[in-house]
């Protein structure tokens, strides 16, 4: 394993590198600067000058670079130029709210897609089959957008059972915090819980099929006990990659669910960020972005070894 | 001489099977939803007269006899705007899938050329896959403003790793199979291996995915309109419209009514034709 | 062979893993009983007659507060009257009361003011407030880097004479007739911390509520202040902000009851909630700012005067009002509120939509179908009223190209005039006395604007309304018309409607207002039962 880890992390940290120079670039190229949001729109241009030169943002590019690179290794994030406070706290809180409704997202993703494909896969009626594939299908032809906001107006406005929007920490009220996660969550795991049902449910298709699982059959073994020691376990490992992938698709769905549902997370942190140009805040959040999928990527290979014996830690 | 007949064959037989993937119900489904989406599209003029931005006082109308989807809040006809609004998006899928798509191909083809090569165009996939499609969006659009060029190159963008990634892996396995192994004992230069008989075994996944990013890029339109960086106004696009429809889902949901139908079908059609056609590959 | 059967402890471990997971996942929903949907609309025990005290009043913002501008007319100025004071506050006619200034004495010249002041003030701190602290809130608006509007009037004060510590005399270099204006607008921070105010940390002042906590995109939140000086105020023990930017979500949130107050409605939602008895609707005279087109008067064709008069005829305002406000507003070709004294009913309705008008005038200007730049904002009320414009436009035969553009970017082009031909957007300022907009509002500035207007008459009107120690003198009425006059005539901003300022509050609540800088007075707010 420790050999797995050493061959990955180079190649890690050189996309980390690369992703540093990009963001950095690319934020420059945006016309606009944080001095021209924080003069207002009745500054003059001595006002927006005076702010520039504040920021330090009138020293030549590369050394700005140099600059950042440099606090970012200290680990010091320093102050949010635009929407106050440090960087650091910025991006942990909103780290903790999009984790919150990213994972709340993944365990509804299992836990529905799970009994969906199970119940795709072994149900003998024809017309059950067709509605699970049916269901699937049309979860993913509804733009999330538009279904966030019909679960707002069916289970906020119309039945009064969840709140509209907004977010409360796990930590200091768990009941409602669940309640706020709710809705949220299950936008975000629709679609991807279509595609993980659909996936898995080919899988248990293809395994059922197999010679072992008719041997067993013939032998009298119970469907439900091939299902769950023989059809289930060979059906995840492939799943699993798939759902590592979903997770990438789940954060970037959340820049539009954290939008329909005021959910104060990373997405809506960036968003805020390259509105106002806030450099110090979009710079690190876009690397963390990097690194994470570089750690997810790292880890679902990790997950699939482990659930797969026949991939070495080579 | 024998390479070159296996080839052919095998370049018969694909065809063949994505033929026999579509004329199953489900790609015949798929195809007939898109084609009836897109023709509309295509047909708008002659569908509907009404200019889709001219506006009027009546607004947010529910559909009727001389506005047969209503009316949205400017007042415009919207079976007109629908109509044209599928052009305008099938016109940006349609270019940008196939450029991600050579892009994404030229990539995996360079890496097949050399290990390092082949380690560098990982990594930039990697990048590409690690911005969320909507944040590369936000990025693209505050650089080049916003419009139908900028949609079309940031679902390019999107898409380049997906078929990248894909095609490096065909080309992977397909190296190794006999008649690639035979070929170049057979003295033919690698890059000729590459292109002559390993790729055309290795497109079959493509074809899939194509399908599938073009359903996509229906989405990414979509969420960049809602975020308000699609396309220029007041060109209408189908995100757009739902978009706009978003805010009176409540009191007027007729309003959505047209152009979540057209999406709905477009998107549903897409992933019909894809699914077909991995089955009928894989049989 | 691995791959066929696992060994049976490996499945019993991940089985009970998923099972746990189940498990924990239904004590979480059974754990779910308290009820998020209502908790802000459940009210805590008090008296039945009159305010009630008690209880924590949620407001919803679209857009979320900027530290960095809270010395300047920002998108969101509820804050700063719930945690600072001001030294006056204007009633409906423009007339300042006292607030923590008791009296005032302007000289008979203009040239100096002497205030007296509260002496049972004290800092979240419990530091005593002196005249010393409204010394350093004026200097503090001199620092260009606050970015205060009204900086121009703050720099008119040149010295400072203090008569003990509740007496100050305020010498300045020119009359100005928007001194109390500065009054309405100059919060006065606590000296020590102001950095940290600007940072977002600390926000300490003397006003009616303490600042406990700020979550960046999400929400502010304010415990009551035990030590206000306004005796028995305020009645709420708390407020919370809460930022939801999606407008749809805004109005569910004020729908279920878990937002109570909001002044980010738009009209055209307002107009569903009318006919709701859950909700109560206030207007104010003083409205949201008025959204107008703007004209660079360097670019081609609408250096011309009559061209850009033809876009004022062009404009169907009614239409406007209906389809982009919901109705919520006025039409207006100038500037000016109802509750401006500049104000004048036949100045409001000088342009009205008369397409031949503009084709005419655009025929005499010698200009044929031509095409134009058009710059809005890119979020979704300013694109539907770009392309109400554009239609309008198009019908006189000025074609318009639309370019959605992000607010820095616009902000970027407005203060270094480099606008294209035309824009739209919306400016405020108007609702005070005049000369403030024509010394503090970028697109009227008579020195440098957006539009490169520029004329001595305008130069010379604007400076003796504002070098003047009054404003509701005939003389200084006839000057605030002459200004109305330039601007219908040169029309380098064409103003089409004022936004109505609309107040949403659920039928619980009571007393919330707002200054005329839009900021939050809760002093007088309460929930019923």
């Amino acid at each position: 394993m420790r050999t797995f880890l050493l061959k990955r992390l180079p190649s890690g940290l050189l996309i980390l590198l690369l992703a540093s120079f990009l963001v950095f670039l690319i934020l420059r190229l945006i016309p606009g600067d944080p001095a021209t949001t924080l003069a207002g729109p009745d500054a003059t241009p001595a006002t927006v000058d005076a702010i520039r030169t504040q920021l330090g943002l009138d020293q030549p590019l590369f050394s700005q670079y140099v600059h950042w690179l440099g606090h970012l290794l200290t680990g010091d994030l320093g102050p949010s130029y635009a929407i106050g406070g440090q960087v650091s706290d910025l991006i942990g809180n909103g780290l903790a709210a999009t984790v919150q409704l990213t994972l709340g997202a993944l365990l509804l993703v299992v836990l529905l897609a799970l009994p969906l494909a199970v119940l795709g896969a072994t149900t003998r009626h024809r017309a059950v089959a067709a509605t699970v594939q049916a269901v699937t299908t049309a979860v993913l032809a509804v733009p999330p957008f538009v279904t966030g906001v019909l679960l707002v107006l069916l289970f906020a406005v119309t039945l009064g059972l969840l709140p509209a929007g907004g977010h409360e920490s796990l930590l200091d009220a768990p009941d409602l915090a669940v309640q706020y996660l709710l809705m949220p969550a299950l936008c975000l795991a629709l679609p991807s819980a279509a595609v993980l049902a659909r996936y898995l449910k080919n899988g248990i298709d293809r395994a059922l099929g197999e010679d072992y699982v008719r041997t067993a059959t013939a032998l009298g073994v119970s469907r439900r006990r091939i299902l769950w020691q023989h059809a289930l376990p060979n059906a995840l490992p492939p799943a699993v990659t798939v759902l590592g992938l979903q997770i990438g698709q789940l954060i970037a769905g959340a820049v539009l669910v954290e939008r329909i549902f005021a959910w104060p997370g990373l997405g809506q942190l960036i968003e805020q960020g390259v509105l106002r140009r806030d450099y110090p805040v979009v710079q690190d959040l876009l690397l963390l972005v990097v690194a994470g999928y570089v750690a997810v990527q790292l880890l679902t290979d990790l997950a699939y070894a482990w659930l797969d014996p026949r991939v070495r830690w080579e | 001489m024998t390479t070159t007949a296996a080839l052919s064959r095998s370049g018969a037989r694909s065809r063949n099977r994505y033929l026999t993937g579509l004329l199953t119900w489900r790609g015949l489904t798929g195809l007939a939803l898109v084609g009836v989406v897109a023709l509309a599209g295509l047909l708008a003029p002659l569908l509907s007269g009404t200019d889709p931005n001219a506006q009027g006082p009546l607004a947010l109308a529910g559909p009727g006899a001389e506005h047969p989807f209503g009316t949205d809040d400017l007042g415009r006809d919207l079976f007109a705007r629908v109509l044209h609004g599928i052009g305008t998006d099938l016109s940006i899928i349609l270019l940008a899938v196939p450029a991600g798509a050579l892009l994404g191909c030229a990539c995996a083809l360079l890496a097949a050329s050399s290990r390092w090569a082949d380690l560098a165009v990982q990594r930039v996939f990697d990048l590409l896959l690690s911005f969320p499609g909507l944040i590369l969006g936000l990025a693209v659009t505050a650089v080049l403003g916003p419009g139908r060029w900028t949609v079309a190159l940031v679902i390019a963008i999107a898409e380049v790793p997906y078929f990248g990634r894909q095609l490096r892996a065909g080309i992977l396995v397909q190296r190794e199979r006999e008649y690639a192994v035979a070929a170049r004992v057979g003295g033919a230069t690698r890059s000729r291996v590459l292109l002559r008989h390993v790729l055309p075994n290795a497109v079959d996944p493509l074809i899939v995915q194509t399908a599938v990013a073009l359903s996509v890029g229906v989405f990414i339109e979509g969420a960049l309109s809602f975020l308000g960086l699609g396309v220029r106004p007041p060109e209408p696009t189908l995100g757009s419209i739902l978009s706009q429809s978003v805010a009176y889902l409540a009191t007027d949901p007729a309003f959505a009514a047209g152009p979540l139908a057209a999406t709905t079908a477009l998107v549903l059609g897409f992933t019909l034709v894809a699914e077909a056609l991995n089955r009928g590959i894989r049989r | 062979m691995t791959a066929f059967t696992p060994s049976p402890a490996h499945g019993v471990t991940r089985r009970a893993l998923l099972r746990g997971g189940l498990a924990g996942a239904g004590l979480l929903a059974l754990a779910a009983c308290r009820s998020a949907a209502d908790t802000a609309a459940s009210p805590a025990a008090g008296g039945s007659a009159g305010p009630r005290s008690g209880g924590v009043l949620t407001v919803g913002t679209g857009i979320d507060f900027t530290p960095g501008l809270l010395f300047a007319q920002s998108a969101n100025t509820l804050v700063q009257r719930l945690v600072f004071n001001t030294l006056t506050r204007y009633d409906d006619q423009l007339r300042p009361q006292p607030e923590l200034a008791t009296s005032w004495q302007v000289a008979p010249d203009g040239r100096s003011v002497t205030l007296k002041l509260r002496e049972d003030v004290r800092f979240h701190g419990g530091r005593r407030f002196t005249a010393d602290d409204v010394v350093f809130a004026v200097k503090n608006l001199q620092n260009p880097a606050r970015s205060a509007q009204l900086r121009a009037t703050a720099a008119a004060v040149t010295d400072f004479r203090k008569n003990g510590d509740f007496e100050l005399t305020l010498i300045l270099a020119h009359p100005v007739s928007n001194l109390f204006d500065l009054f309405e607008f100059m919060i006065i921070p606590d000296s020590a911390t102001v950095e940290d105010a600007v940072a977002g940390t600390k926000l300490i002042g003397t006003g009616p509520f303490t600042f406990t906590e700020r979550r960046p995109g999400s929400s502010l939140t304010f415990a009551r202040n035990p030590d206000y000086w306004n005796p028995g105020r305020p009645h709420l023990d708390g407020v919370e902000i809460r930022v939801i930017p999606q407008a749809e979500s805004l109005l569910s949130s004020l729908r279920t009851g878990q937002t109570h107050l909001s002044y980010n409605v738009r009209g055209k939602d307002v107009a569903t909630l009318r006919n709701d008895p859950l909700f109560r609707i206030k207007q104010y005279d003083t409205g949201a700012g008025a959204y107008y087109i703007g004209a660079n008067l360097t670019a081609e064709h609408v250096g011309d005067k009559r061209v850009r008069q033809a876009i004022a005829w062009a404009i169907d305002r009614d239409r406007f009002l209906q389809q982009a406000l919901g109705g919520y507003g006025t039409i207006s070709s100038i500037p000016w509120p109802k509750s401006s004294p500049a104000y004048r009913e036949a100045d409001a309705t000088r342009y009205h939509h008369d397409p031949d008008r503009a084709r005419a005038l655009l025929k005499e200007a010698g200009v044929g179908p031509i095409t134009l730049p058009f710059a809005h904002s890119a979020e979704p009320g300013a694109t539907a009223v770009a392309q109400i414009l554009q239609y309008d436009l198009q019908q006189v035969g000025i074609q318009t190209v639309l370019q959605p553009t992000d607010s820095p970017t616009m902000q970027k082009q407005l203060i270094s005039q480099s606008m294209p031909a035309l824009w739209t957007l919306s400016h405020g300022f108007a609702q005070l006395q005049p000369a403030t907009l024509a010394v503090s509002a970028y697109p009227f500035n008579e020195a440098k604007n957006s539009s490169h207007f520029s004329s001595p008459a305008y130069t010379d009107v604007v400076q003796k309304a504002w070098n003047r120690p009054d404003s509701d003198s005939p003389e200084a009425k006839a000057l605030h018309q002459q200004i109305t006059e330039i601007l219908l005539d040169e029309s380098f901003v064409i103003d089409l409607a004022i936004a109505g300022l609309i107040e949403v509050a659920g039928s619980k609540v009571r007393g919330a207002d707002l200054n005329k800088f839009g900021y939050l007075n809760l002093d007088d707010a309460f929930l019923t039962a």
